[in-house]
C-alpha cells in the first residue's frame, strides 16, 4: 500500500508527515493516523527528521518556549531530546539531542522570524482533519485554560484590552501604510503638475 | 460587529487614545476584535515577518524596521494621549523596542484557523 504524505508549509519552513490511514477505524485513504516519518524543513538550515516518538515532544518544546517568549517568562526549555535558549530578543539557539550516544547535538539557530514559521507550521498540522495524531498537550492546555479565566477577568480585560488592541491596530496600519506609499511616485506626480 | 462604526466606538475604549470613551465592552465584542486581530494578522503575515527578520540581520534591512518604527511612533504621537505616562513609555526608544518586538512575535505567532484562542491565552497571561 502506498504511504501518504502531507506537507505543511509557512514561508521558510516546511512540515512533512509520511503515513498511513488506520483503514480498520473506517478512515479516508487520504488521511494519516500511522505516521512512519517526518521531516521538518527549514530553508538554509539542516534538516530536522526523525520517528514518531520524537514529534510530540519536539512540538510541545517549541509551543512551550514560544509561550514562554511571549508571558514574559525566562525563555528556557530543556529536555533530553531538544533545548531551546533564547541568545538576546531575536535571536534563539535549538539543541537537537541524539538518542544514539555517537551522534554529536546538532545547534542551530533561529530568529523570531523562523520561530513563528515552525510554529505555525506545528498549528497548521495541530489543526488539520487529515493527520490523525495525539494533540500536542500545550496545544489542547491553551484551548482549555482560555476559557475558565475569561469570566473572572473581565475588569481586567476591560482595562488593558484595548490598549493592546489599539496598539496591534497601529502596528498593523503603520506597515501597511508603508508598504502601499512611494515617495518617488508622488515626487514624479508632482513634477507632471507642476513642471518647472 | 454589525458594522465598522461599532468598531471604531470599540476603538475608543482605549485609555491612551485622545478620543476615550468607557463604553462597557462585552465579552462577546473582546472576542470580535481578537479575531479582527488575528483575521488582519494572517493578511499581513509576510510583512510582520519581514519587521521581525529585519532586527535578526540590522545590517542588510534596517530600512524596513525605521520606516515601520517611524510610522509607528508617527501614528502613536496623532492619536493617543502623549500627556499619559504609559503613552510616553511607548514613545521612549529604550522602553518599547521590547515591547514592539514581542506584540509582533505574539500577532505572528496567532495566524492559523485557532489563532484567536492563542492570542487570547497570550493576552491574560503575558
Amino acid at each position: 500500500m502506498l504511504q501518504n504524505k502531507l506537507s505543511f508549509h509557512q514561508s521558510s519552513v516546511s512540515l512533512e508527515i509520511t503515513g498511513l490511514p488506520d483503514l480498520s477505524n473506517n478512515e479516508y485513504k487520504d488521511q494519516i493516523s500511522i505516521i512512519s516519518e517526518w521531516k521538518l524543513n527549514i530553508i538554509d538550515k539542516p534538516l530536522i527528521e526523525g520517528r514518531i516518538e520524537h514529534l510530540g515532544p519536539i512540538i510541545d518544546a517549541f509551543y512551550i518556549y514560544s509561550n514562554l517568549l511571549v508571558t514574559n517568562n525566562i525563555p528556557l526549555y530543556e529536555s533530553k531530546l531538544i533545548d531551546i535558549k533564547a541568545e538576546n530578543i531575536h535571536m534563539h539557539n535549538i539543541v537537537l539531542k541524539s538518542s544514539k550516544s555517537d551522534v554529536k547535538p546538532l545547534t542551530i539557530k533561529i530568529g523570531n522570524s523562523l520561530l513563528s514559521d515552525i510554529v505555525n507550521c506545528f498549528d497548521q498540522l495541530n489543526e488539520s482533519s487529515k493527520v490523525k495524531i495525539k494533540k500536542s498537550d500545550t496545544f489542547d492546555n491553551i484551548h482549555k485554560k482560555v476559557k475558565s479565566p475569561l469570566k473572572n477577568k473581565v475588569r481586567y480585560i476591560e482595562y488593558f484590552m484595548p490598549p493592546f488592541i489599539s496598539i496591534c491596530s497601529l502596528i498593523l496600519l503603520s506597515y501597511t501604510v508603508i508598504y502601499f506609499y512611494s515617495p518617488l511616485e508622488n515626487k514624479e506626480k508632482n513634477e507632471l503638475i507642476s513642471p518647472k | 460587529m454589525p458594522n465598522k462604526i461599532t468598531i471604531w466606538k470599540l476603538r475608543n475604549n482605549n485609555p491612551l487614545r485622545k478620543s476615550h470613551i468607557n463604553n462597557d465592552i462585552k465579552l462577546e465584542e473582546f472576542d470580535a476584535l481578537i479575531k479582527i486581530t488575528v483575521e488582519m494578522s494572517k493578511y499581513l503575515y509576510p510583512y510582520i515577518r519581514q519587521i521581525l527578520k529585519s532586527k535578526e540581520e540590522p545590517q542588510k534591512n534596517s530600512v524596513i524596521w525605521n520606516d515601520f518604527y517611524k510610522r509607528f511612533t508617527e501614528l502613536i504621537k496623532e492619536r493617543f494621549n502623549i500627556n499619559s505616562i504609559r503613552v510616553k513609555k511607548l514613545l521612549n526608544q529604550s522602553d518599547n523596542y521590547e515591547i514592539i518586538i514581542k506584540s509582533l512575535l505574539m500577532l505572528s505567532l496567532c495566524i492559523s484557523n485557532e489563532g484567536y484562542k492563542k492570542l487570547k491565552y497570550f493576552l491574560f497571561y503575558s
